[in-house]
C-alpha cells in the first residue's frame, strides 16, 4: 500500500511471473534478472509466499510407482549397497536372453554359479539379492523371465517369446501385494529386455506372499494407476530350493486369455 | 498428508536441506511426502496424466541436483517445491502452447477450484488470508486471477478464454496483484 507506482511496473512483472501469465521470453527474461539481482529474487519470492497458498485447495493424487522408479534410475540412485556392484553379470544381455528362454530352475543355478567365481563370498550370500520369476503362457512356454537385484533396487525383465498386442496395447507389470491392491511395477516391452528401477515400497512388498501380473493397458500405461485390461498372467512368488530359500522364484501362469 | 501444520513444515524443511546434502533416503522420504500434493498441481495445470508424470519426474531430478540451493529463510520447503513443480509445468505449456489453444476441449472445461468443506478445514491460515483478500476483488478479477494461477495460461490465452480484449485482461490481473498485495501486506 506504501508502494511509490514508479516502483509498480517492474514489481508487477514478478507478480506475473509467479501468477504464471507471462510468455516464455518474458519469464526466462525474469529467471535471468533473479539470477543476477538480489532484489528480484526477494521480489518473486515475496510474490511468491503471497501467492502459492492458492495450492492448498488443489487435490492431491498419488503417482504411479514407476514415476519414483523412473526418477530413481535417472539420478541413478542406489539402495544401500552392502557388496560392490557385479557389474558384469547385471550388464550382460545374452544372459538375460538366455534366462528368459531358459527354464527358471536353469536360471536361477546360473545366478548362483555365474556369481560363484567371486572367492571371498559364499554363494549364499551373493544370492541372497536377487529373485528369479518365469512368466509363463498358456501353452506353457516361457512369456518373460524377471530378475529382480534387490541390492540395487532394479528388475530386468527379458521376453522369450514375444505376445502379439493389440496396436495402442502394451504389457504392464504389476506387483500385488497378499490382500492388497496392485502396485505397477511398470511398462515392459513385449519385445525387448526392459530395466526398471523398483522403489523401496516395491522392494518392500516383494516376497513369498506378493504375486506378479501382467495386464493389457495404453502403451502409455493404465491411466487409474489399477490394472484396466485383462490380466493375462498372474502368479504366486515362492522360494527356490536350488539356492537354500535365498532366491525365490516367482511361477506366473498365464491366465485365461479369452477374457479379452 | 498434510503440510499446513507447523510441525510438519519444519519435517520438511529437514528433509530437503538433507537431501541437499545428497541423502538419498531423505530425498525418498520427500518423494513420499511431497510427491501427491505436485502431482496434483502438475495434473490440475497439465490436464493429461503422461505429461504430468514427465513434468514430476523432471521436479524432483531439479530437486536432488538443486536441493542444496533451497533457502529455509527465504521459503518453506513445500512452497520451494510446489513452485518449482508449477515453473516446470508452465514451461511444459509455453512449449505446446498452440496444440493446447487448438484443443478447445482444453478450454472449456470448467474445474472447480473452491475448496470442498473437508479440504477447506485443512487449509493453511496464509490460504484463508489469501481467499479473503480474494473475496475483496471483482468477481470477473477474481476468476480471472484463479484461471491464470490454476491452468498456467497467458494473458493472451486468458483473454480469448474470458472473451474480452487483451488490454482488458492485462488491466484485470494487473490492478488484481495490486490489490491483492495492498490487502495481504497489511
Amino acid at each position: 500500500m506504501n508502494m511509490p507506482i514508479e516502483d509498480g511496473n517492474n514489481n508487477l512483472r514478478y507478480a506475473e511471473y509467479v501468477l504464471g501469465v507471462l510468455d516464455a521470453d518474458t519469464r526466462a527474461e525474469v529467471v535471468h534478472e533473479m539470477q543476477t539481482s538480489g532484489e528480484a529474487a526477494t521480489a518473486v519470492a515475496l510474490w511468491q509466499r503471497r501467492l502459492m497458498p492458492l495450492t492448498s485447495v488443489i487435490a492431491e493424487v498419488i503417482p504411479a510407482p514407476y514415476v519414483w522408479a523412473r526418477i530413481h534410475d535417472a539420478l541413478q540412485l542406489d539402495a544401500p549397497a552392502r557388496v560392490a556392484p557385479r557389474k558384469g553379470l547385471w550388464d550382460n544381455l545374452q544372459l538375460w536372453h538366455w534366462l528368459g528362454l531358459g527354464a527358471s530352475a536353469v536360471a536361477v543355478a546360473l545366478l548362483v554359479v555365474v556369481a560363484l567365481p567371486r572367492p571371498t563370498t559364499t554363494p549364499a550370500v551373493v544370492a541372497a539379492g536377487y529373485m528369479a520369476s518365469t512368466i509363463q503362457q498358456d501353452n506353457g512356454s516361457t512369456g518373460w523371465t524377471a530378475t529382480m537385484d534387490l541390492q540395487h533396487a532394479r528388475m530386468v525383465v527379458v521376453p522369450a517369446t514375444p505376445v502379439a498386442f493389440e496396436q495402442g496395447r502394451a504389457p504392464e507389470l504389476w506387483l500385488i501385494p497378499a490382500g492388497g491392491k496392485p502396485i505397477s511395477v511398470g511398462m515392459i516391452a513385449r519385445d525387448k529386455p526392459t530395466t526398471l528401477a523398483l522403489d523401496p515400497a516395491l522392494l518392500a512388498q516383494l516376497g513369498p506372499t506378493a504375486a506378479l501380473a501382467v495386464s493389457v493397458e495404453p502403451v502409455g500405461g493404465s491411466p487409474t494407476g489399477q490394472p484396466t485390461g485383462a490380466v493375462i498372467a498372474k502368479g504366486a512368488i515362492g522360494a527356490a530350493p536350488d539356492a537354500g530359500g535365498k532366491v525365490a522364484m516367482i511361477e506366473v501362469r498365464q491366465a485365461n486369455r479369452s477374457r479379452v | 498428508m498434510s503440510i499446513s501444520s507447523p510441525a510438519e513444515r519444519d519435517e520438511l524443511n529437514q528433509l530437503l536441506q538433507q537431501t541437499g546434502r545428497n541423502d538419498q533416503k531423505a530425498f525418498a522420504e520427500l518423494y513420499k511426502r511431497t510427491s501427491s500434493k505436485l502431482f496434483g498441481v502438475c495434473l490440475r495445470m497439465l490436464r493429461d496424466r503422461g505429461e504430468a508424470e514427465e513434468v514430476l519426474q523432471e521436479t524432483y531430478t531439479t530437486v536432488w541436483r538443486r536441493a542444496a540451493s533451497f533457502d529455509a529463510s527465504r521459503a518453506s520447503a513445500i512452497t520451494w517445491l510446489v513452485t518449482l513443480s508449477r515453473n516446470k509445468a508452465i514451461d511444459r505449456l509455453r512449449q505446446h502452447r498452440e496444440e493446447l489453444l487448438d484443443d478447445p476441449s482444453r478450454l472449456n472445461e470448467t474445474v472447480d477450484e473452491q475448496p470442498t468443506p473437508a479440504a477447506g478445514a485443512e487449509t493453511s491460515q496464509e490460504y484463508q488470508r489469501l481467499q479473503h483478500c480474494l473475496d475483496e476483488l471483482e468477481p470477473q478479477q477474481q476468476s480471472s486471477v484463479r484461471e491464470a494461477f490454476f491452468t498456467g495460461a497467458t494473458y493472451n490465452e486468458l483473454a480469448t478464454r474470458c472473451k474480452v480484449p487483451l488490454g482488458t485482461m492485462k488491466s484485470w490481473i494487473r490492478r488484481s496483484l495490486m490489490q491483492l498485495r495492498t490487502c495481504l501486506d497489511q
